[in-house]
C-alpha cells in the first residue's frame, strides 16, 4: 500500500485490479446497501427487463473504483476526496471487470496539493462500465 | 398502480432525513461484495460509498422507483467526503430534488444529498442522476 504520495506526477497510472463480479458478490452488495431490487437478484424478473438477465448494482462497480482510490491514497481519499462518474454500461454476473486510473493534473489549492485522476472500471470487452474523474488531496 | 413521487415532485422537494448508520454486519457484507487481496484496511471505519449507497436505496424507494413497470437507470454519481466514518457511527442523510425533467417520455432526475454526523456537521455530499422509463402518462 502506498502511503507516501510525494513522488506522484502527471501521467502516473494508479494500480488497478481485476475482480470477477459473481452473483455472490451482487447478493452481498444487496445486503450491504439494502438495495434488493429484483433486477439484481431475481433472474425470472430480470429476464423481462431490457437487459434480459440480472445485472450488478452500478454502485458495486463504483465501489471497486473507490477501493482503488482508498488503496492509492489511504490517508486522504476519505478525508477530502471527490469523484464524479457516469455509468455507461451494465455489468453482468460472471464478468471480470478491471479498475483503472491515471493522474492528469496536480494543482495547488489553498496551499494543498490536489491530484486529479481519470478513473473507471472496464468490462471484459474494454468498454467502460463506470468512468469519470476524482480529485484527492495529497497527504 | 400508485403514481410514483418522481412524477409529481418539484425541484426543492426534500427527502429524509434517513438514518444511514452502517452496522458491522453490513460492513462485513460490503467487504464480501467488493473485497480482494489488494483491498485497503479500513480498520474500524467505512468506505464512504457505503453510506451513499444506503441513502440511495432510501431515495429510490421514496421516489417510487421500485413500482412495477418502471425501469430505472443510474446514470451518474458525484461524491465528496470530508472525513472517515466509523462503523456504527450515527449519520443522517437529507436529500433534495435538484432537477426533474421529462424528455422523450423519460424522467431525468438529480437528487443532492447532505450527510451529517450527530453534531450536525456535514461530513459528505453526493448527487445522483437517474433516468426513469416505463411510466404511464
Amino acid at each position: 500500500m502506498t502511503t507516501n504520495n510525494s513522488h506522484r506526477k502527471v501521467g502516473d497510472a494508479l494500480t488497478g485490479f481485476e475482480r470477477q463480479i459473481t452473483q455472490d458478490r451482487v447478493d452481498a452488495y444487496a445486503e450491504a446497501s439494502g438495495d434488493h431490487n429484483p433486477i439484481h437478484l431475481n433472474e425470472e424478473y430480470a429476464s423481462t427487463t431490457q437487459f434480459g438477465t440480472r445485472i450488478a448494482h452500478g454502485m458495486l462497480s463504483l465501489a471497486l473504483v473507490t477501493e482503488m482510490l482508498a488503496s492509492e491514497f489511504p490517508n486522504s481519499w476519505h478525508d477530502g476526496g471527490k469523484l464524479k462518474v457516469r455509468f455507461s454500461a451494465p455489468v453482468f454476473p460472471g464478468e471480470i471487470v478491471t479498475t483503472y486510473g491515471d493522474i492528469t493534473a496536480i494543482n495547488e489549492e489553498d496551499g494543498q496539493l490536489i491530484v486529479t485522476c481519470t478513473i473507471g472500471c472496464k468490462k471484459p470487452d474494454g468498454t467502460d462500465a463506470v468512468a469519470g474523474r476524482a480529485t484527492v488531496p495529497l497527504e | 398502480m400508485a403514481v410514483p413521487l418522481i412524477s409529481t415532485a418539484v425541484i426543492g422537494h426534500e427527502f429524509g432525513p434517513y438514518d444511514v448508520t452502517i452496522p458491522a454486519e453490513r460492513a462485513i457484507a460490503y467487504a464480501k461484495a467488493v473485497g480482494g487481496d489488494e483491498s485497503p484496511d479500513y480498520g474500524d471505519s467505512l468506505a464512504p460509498i457505503m453510506v451513499v449507497a444506503a441513502a440511495l436505496t432510501e431515495l429510490i424507494e421514496d421516489l417510487g422507483l421500485f413500482s412495477g413497470g418502471l425501469q430505472t437507470v443510474h446514470a451518474g454519481q458525484e461524491v465528496s467526503w470530508a472525513r472517515p466514518v466509523k462503523i456504527g457511527e450515527k449519520v443522517d442523510a437529507i436529500g433534495r430534488l435538484a432537477a426533474n425533467s421529462v424528455r422523450r417520455g423519460n424522467h431525468f432526475a438529480t437528487v443532492s444529498v447532505s450527510y451529517k454526523d450527530s453534531t450536525g456537521s456535514e461530513i459528505g455530499t453526493s448527487s445522483t442522476t437517474i433516468i426513469v422509463s416505463g411510466e404511464e402518462s
